[in-house]
């Protein structure tokens, strides 16, 4: 469920209130969105995705509250990790990581 | 007078596609490549609605070649009941064969070459939407996203000329009218949270049977997979790699079964008391390890978060029901172009039965892509011809509003029912193993009775004081509909078939070896419609392949 949006790392540019699939954030004039059906969230993470800020943070727990603070975030590298893994980060494309597939399965074998 | 006869945005197209996932997006530029003007109205973001943009599968492509495509057809098609058609697994596999390669050419890559496998993988789910959506917008098709269809639109002869609904961000109204309208919004997993799932609540199958469309295949709806305890991340590949223990760490044997998770055998198991897992099966190599970490992102998302170390801890399963979302029921296809039952209606992805090419059994991304691209390329060429035939007899029209439950009173009521207890009531039917896989003539009535009463109740006065309540209201009228037809065709067919197991009727039945349609709104009924295709024998380099 998400649990952060970082006022500190937010750029108010909206994008996770445009493309949240259950529609969780509202959209805030003048500042930051608002979490505003937090019980919607599916656990899905392509808010994390999509956040060109790395401000969201979505725990994997899609039912129970967990407690998170920014500090233990960027301590254990989670803000923006999802993107990244996706190859959506900052100077990375995801062709990269499609590459990488295609050396590892010369190299073990097709897992399928 | 509905919220939805207030003033809004009235739009004009040919085509009106109703989804926003893969299905969606081949339909509106199949139909706008053929000429027609598009509009797409999806309840949530075209790019990350449904279940494949929040999936890191990336699916195979596969050239026509026998010996590569045969094993693809064959492996599913005995698990499947032999309801799957191979010329539907024909023509598809060669849609996606000449389509899917666009996807890297839109989003400026390299074609990439067939692998030693002879395969090619295509990117990854979110990746690909984001592709497709770039393509849409190119093609000047406008998307509605975040607006939920409520309701189709239809004319004095029963065609269908469109649909309307709400906007959830604005509150303001919409309707499209259309010549032609493609339902590919997706089928039902009944809110479980299953991965990227809960956009699916039904809501095509039920403005389809409003219409008088017809459902088939429903009675496949208890596809489940597994899932950390804790989490919505539902991948089932990796499972293969498992070692299953219970709570003091004895290992318990045979919940795999050739290589893949039994859901049975899995379900049983938690009746009796909690599993665990560990993927320490096939995995020592480091670079084993991280194959597979690159190949699914999100599968180590659902870890990586919690800080659990999947092949050196244990952490403990449940299995999330997906519905028909990797099950294969939704709206009956009617002929060989995507058409329904209904004139001017088609349907396309998972809100249509998947039955053609999956048969009675699904679950991977490889044969549920290739349906959701070829379905949705037919159904949009189809539908941009229909649209185009129509021509200027379009405009004169007249269209009314074919939505019923959970948009208005069916019987006046002074009592409003609330969409969250109704939704409370369904899951207690649908979600419980012993209900949904473990199926007898006994469960199917107790349940079938309950959802009768939760029907019953929908016929009052929905709660639409907000146009958020008035969307919660419709699905919930959706979940409890998907959920009567799935079961009430899974009483008519007595045998056990596919994903449909009948404790009662443990064998399949030769002499059932057809498709049941189902429909009906306050008056369920059932019939068998003939597969139009005798079963095919496995062809002999298949039977080698097998032995080797």
């Amino acid at each position: 469920m998400i649990e952060v949006l970082s006022l500190s790392r937010c750029i108010q540019c909206d994008k996770c209130v445009k493309v949240c699939p259950t529609n969780v954030f509202d959209a805030m004039p003048g500042e930051s969105p608002k979490i505003a059906r937090r019980e919607d969230c599916q656990t899905c993470f392509l808010c994390e995705a999509y956040c060109p800020a790395d401000a969201l943070f979505v725990d994997a727990h899609a039912e129970a509250r967990v407690q998170w603070n920014e500090e233990e975030l960027v301590a254990k590298d989670l803000f923006g990790a999802y993107r990244k893994n996706l190859g959506w980060g900052k100077g990375q494309s995801p062709i990269d990581n499609l590459k990488k597939i295609h050396a590892l399965r010369e190299l073990v074998g097709s897992p399928f | 007078m509905s919220r939805l006869d207030e003033s809004g945005l009235e739009l004009v197209a040919d085509v009106l596609v109703v989804g926003g996932g893969p299905a969606a997006a081949w339909a509106a530029i199949a139909a706008a490549e053929r000429g027609a003007s598009v509009v797409v109205a999806d309840k949530g973001y075209l790019g990350t609605s449904g279940a494949y943009a929040a999936s890191t599968s990336g699916h195979k492509v596969l050239p026509p070649v026998a010996l590569l495509r045969d094993p693809l057809k064959f492996e599913r098609y005995a698990l499947g009941g032999f309801l799957a058609q191979h010329k539907w697994w024909d023509r598809l596999l060669e849609i996606t064969y000449e389509r899917a390669p666009r996807i890297w050419e839109w989003g400026g890559y390299e074609i990439p070459k067939y692998g030693r496998d002879g395969a090619y993988r295509g990117l990854q789910g979110s990746e690909t939407m984001r592709i497709l959506r770039k393509v849409l917008l190119q093609k000047g098709i406008q998307i509605l996203d975040q607006s939920p269809a409520l309701e189709l639109l239809v004319d004095e002869e029963g065609a269908v000329g469109g649909a309307r609904g709400l906007n959830r961000q604005t509150n303001v109204p919409w309707t499209v009218r259309a010549g032609a309208t493609i339902l590919a919004n997706g089928g039902v997993a009944w809110l479980s949270k299953a991965l990227g799932c809960n956009t699916n609540t039904g809501d095509g199958a039920l403005m389809a049977a409003e219409v008088g469309g017809e459902l088939s295949g429903m009675e496949f709806s208890a596809h489940y997979s597994p899932a950390p305890k804790y989490s919505s991340v539902t991948k089932s590949a990796y499972y293969r790699y498992a070692s299953y223990y219970d709570k003091d760490g004895n290992k318990i044997e045979g919940l795999n079964r050739n290589g893949h998770r039994s859901t049975s055998a899995i379900a049983k198991e938690l009746l009796k008391g909690p599993v665990f897992v560990k993927l320490d099966k096939d995995t020592e190599l480091p670079e084993q390890r991280e194959l597979l970490r690159a190949m699914q992102p999100n599968f180590f998302a659902a870890f990586d978060k919690v800080g659990i170390d999947p092949f050196q801890q244990q952490w403990e399963i449940n299995l999330l029901l997906e519905g028909t979302v990797r099950g294969t029921g939704g709206i009956r296809i009617a002929d060989e172009e995507c058409g329904t039952t209904v004139k001017g209606l088609y349907a396309a992805g998972d809100a249509a039965s998947r039955e053609l090419n999956c048969g009675g059994f699904t679950g991977g991304a490889g044969p549920n892509m290739t349906w959701a691209i070829g379905s949705g390329n037919i159904a949009g060429r189809a539908a941009a011809d229909f649209a185009r035939n129509l021509g200027g007899g379009q405009a004169k029209r007249v269209l009314q509003a074919a939505g019923r439950v959970g948009l208005t009173a069916q019987i006046p009521s002074e009592s409003v029912w609330d969409a969250a207890s109704i939704v409370k009531g369904v899951k207690e039917e649908v979600f419980p193993f012993d209900k949904n896989i473990f199926r007898s003539e006994k469960t199917l009535l107790d349940s079938l009775a309950k959802l009768e009463e939760l029907w019953k109740t929908i016929q009052g006065t929905p709660l639409s004081d907000t146009a958020q309540h008035l969307i919660r209201s419709r699905e919930a009228a959706g979940l409890v509909a998907t959920a009567r037809w799935s079961y009430f065709a899974g009483l008519a067919r007595t045998e056990t078939r596919g994903m449909h197991k009948r404790l009662d009727f443990p064998q399949i039945d030769p002499n059932q070896r057809h498709y049941l349609a189902v429909g009906g709104l306050d008056r369920l009924w059932t019939r068998p419609v003939p597969v139009e295709e005798e079963v095919v024998p496995v062809p002999e380099e298949k039977r080698k392949l097998q032995l080797a």
